[in-house]
């Protein structure tokens, strides 16, 4: 899998600061495949916009505001967190969660930056390329935390593979979605192994994305059961 | 242009620290302008407390027994009730502790750069409650009525009389009479007290323009500084003092700084420096958020496109600087309402692009059209 993995980033001007890195045409040096695009505050990162980078091929999407309780324009950090987790209207309708990676990073944290840049690459070296739309489960919208080791417990064998990068050894999903019904008749589940491993997985690796957002941010209490332990590293 | 500078840097970096060893959600850095507020409640309550016991007069005929003056009163207060020298060392340390909360508060959103344009009324009813919460405190000073508070009563009386054209009227004011009486000790107990409910008007100003202001620290954060205030309280137990004698004059002592460094410059230049030193030490704070020392661009404000708007209210409820206002929709429209954005509070940060699921306001120089159209042209590059 030698074939690089394009990456949009969504990041704002008071984030981590890769101006050092970014290319005038908006291409990272130092990370090939990653571009970057940049906003007054995270707050203004419209959730159409991730889909749209999605829908028009790219393989992951990383949106980086400042740390969470330290966003220069009071909020914005927090708006587009709420909005990607679903707690905020507008959100998310049909976008593969597991390709968003949200970073909550100070601005002399452009290193943190690169390396999870890159790991998110290689995690979305292992997803593959992106689902047709039909197979990809429409996101769903998150609940607080709540863990449900039931739907944990229905994880294929198969899926901990692809969790692996994922995982960060908790097994408590990410946040939890209220299954809508008419969510579940959108999801195909015998042919596509996928959806039925989206949720378990979208949760996983939202959570991936979460743990890694908190793991940065150690953010707000709101998603705080399945990171109480979680430190900076 | 440089989005930071080294101070800012500084707090960024010892902020990241923090966060390495606590939670963001409990990093005390980001309750700077909340750990004020909640110290005000703590001043509240325990000042609540003292005034039950509290007797604001200044008779001191020695040949009595049972004197009640506001000294005894205070004496009272300190050996007689139970706790009641916990519930002012707590009065006491909570003060000192409300002027650090500021000064830090301020120290930070100066270098986090939160103060200039948009954010300048914060900014100047921040200098005006700081100047509230020094006089108060200095009135709590006199409250006692020992040595110190007559000596700095006798120190304000001649700060005031030095003033050109109402010297003279500050001066009674102050006195609530010609010369220092029981009306004038009842006057103290009303600045201080009323002027610590006039706090709250203050910060009504001070928070207007913030959309969910910040003035919750969460309770952790609240027990470790009431944690703090007490061991405090019990390491340094408030020292006995003297009654204030009018006959005598007392002469200068320790004084307390967090309230009452005013007075070591009024003792050290005399009450022309005082005024000369006050002026300017105030004033240049209230002139700091002047463009002209920052060079800072002009904030371009969102703009609404009107046939799109469809009174969602999204934008409005979303801006973090209460800079959308929604308006009745104008005759003829489909919709109730109408978002319009107040261009001089308006940051220029976006929130409001981003809750449009219509695409009906944005940023004048970077049109949502225009980023999705770049993010798609990044894709297919």
């Amino acid at each position: 899998m030698g074939e690089v993995k394009t990456v949009i980033t969504l990041i704002c001007e008071r984030a981590a600061d890769l101006s050092s890195e970014t290319g005038e045409n908006g291409h990272l040096a130092s990370q090939p495949g990653v571009k970057v695009v940049k906003f007054p505050c995270s707050g203004m990162i419209q959730p159409l916009m991730v889909e749209a980078a999605l829908s028009s091929g790219a393989d992951g999407v990383i949106v980086c505001g400042c740390q969470i309780g330290d966003c220069y324009y009071r909020e914005g950090n927090k708006m587009i967190r709420d909005r990607l987790l679903g707690l905020r209207p507008p959100g998310l309708k049909k976008a593969d969660r597991r390709r968003i990676l949200a970073l909550w990073l100070a601005r002399p944290q452009k290193d943190r930056f690169l390396s999870e840049a890159k790991d998110f690459q290689d995690y979305l070296t292992q997803l593959g390329d992106p689902a047709k739309p039909a197979a990809k489960a429409p996101a769903k919208p998150a609940a607080k935390a709540e863990a449900k080791p039931a739907e944990k417990a229905e994880e294929k064998p198969a899926e901990k593979a692809e969790e692996k990068p994922a995982e960060k050894g908790e097994a408590k999903p990410a946040e939890k979605a209220e299954e809508k019904p008419a969510e579940k008749a959108e999801e195909k589940p015998a042919a596509d192994k996928k959806s039925e491993e989206k949720p378990e997985a979208k949760k996983s690796d939202k959570k991936k994305s979460e743990e890694k957002a908190e793991s940065k941010a150690e953010g707000n209490g709101d998603e705080s059961s399945k990171k109480d332990d979680k430190k900076d590293e | 242009m440089g989005k930071t500078n080294i101070f800012n840097a500084f707090f960024l970096g010892v902020e990241d620290l923090t966060n390495k060893v606590v939670k963001s959600k409990y990093n005390p850095f980001y309750y700077h302008g909340a750990l004020p507020q909640f110290i005000m409640y703590i001043l509240f309550l325990s000042g609540l407390l003292l005034f039950a016991y509290y007797v604001p007069t200044v008779d001191n005929a020695y040949s009595s027994l049972n004197l009640v003056n506001a000294f005894t009163s205070v004496d009272y207060i300190t050996n007689k009730i139970p706790f009641g020298a916990v519930i002012r060392g707590v009065h006491r340390y909570a003060g000192d502790a409300m002027v650090v909360a500021i000064v830090l508060h301020a120290v930070r959103v100066w270098f986090t750069d939160r103060f200039r344009q948009y954010r300048w009324v914060q900014w100047i009813s921040g200098i005006v409650l700081l100047i509230m919460v020094l006089f108060i405190g200095q009135t709590g000073y006199y409250l006692i009525w020992d040595e110190r508070s007559l000596l700095l009563t006798r120190m304000t009386v001649s700060a005031f009389d030095s003033v050109p054209f109402i010297g003279e009227s500050l001066k009674h004011w102050f006195m609530n009479g010609r010369t220092i009486t029981n009306l004038t000790l009842s006057n103290f107990l009303f600045i201080h007290i009323g002027l610590s409910f006039t706090l709250l008007f203050a910060l009504w100003i001070h928070y207007v323009r913030m959309t969910r202001p910040v003035i919750t620290p969460p309770p952790a954060l609240n027990y470790i500084l009431m944690a703090i205030v007490f061991a405090v309280v019990y390491m340094v137990p408030i020292t006995a003092t003297r009654m204030a004698d009018l006959n005598a004059t007392p002469t200068m002592m320790d004084v307390d700084l967090f309230f009452l460094w005013p007075y070591q410059i009024l003792a050290a230049a005399g009450p022309l420096g005082y005024w000369f030193w006050m002026v300017v030490i105030f004033g240049a704070l209230c002139l700091v958020p002047l463009p002209m020392f920052y060079g800072s661009k002009p904030v371009e404000a969102a703009e609404v496109v009107n046939d799109k708007c469809v009174g969602c209210r999204l934008c409005s409820l979303d801006c973090p600087y209460q800079a959308i206002e929604m308006v009745p929709a104008p005759a003829g429209s489909r919709f109730k309402l109408l978002a319009t954005v107040k261009p001089f509070r308006c940051s220029g940060c976006g929130v409001c692009v981003g809750a449009c699921a219509f695409d009906a306001i944005d940023l004048p120089n970077m049109e949502d059209a225009e980023v999705t159209a770049r993010i798609k042209q990044l894709v297919e590059a």
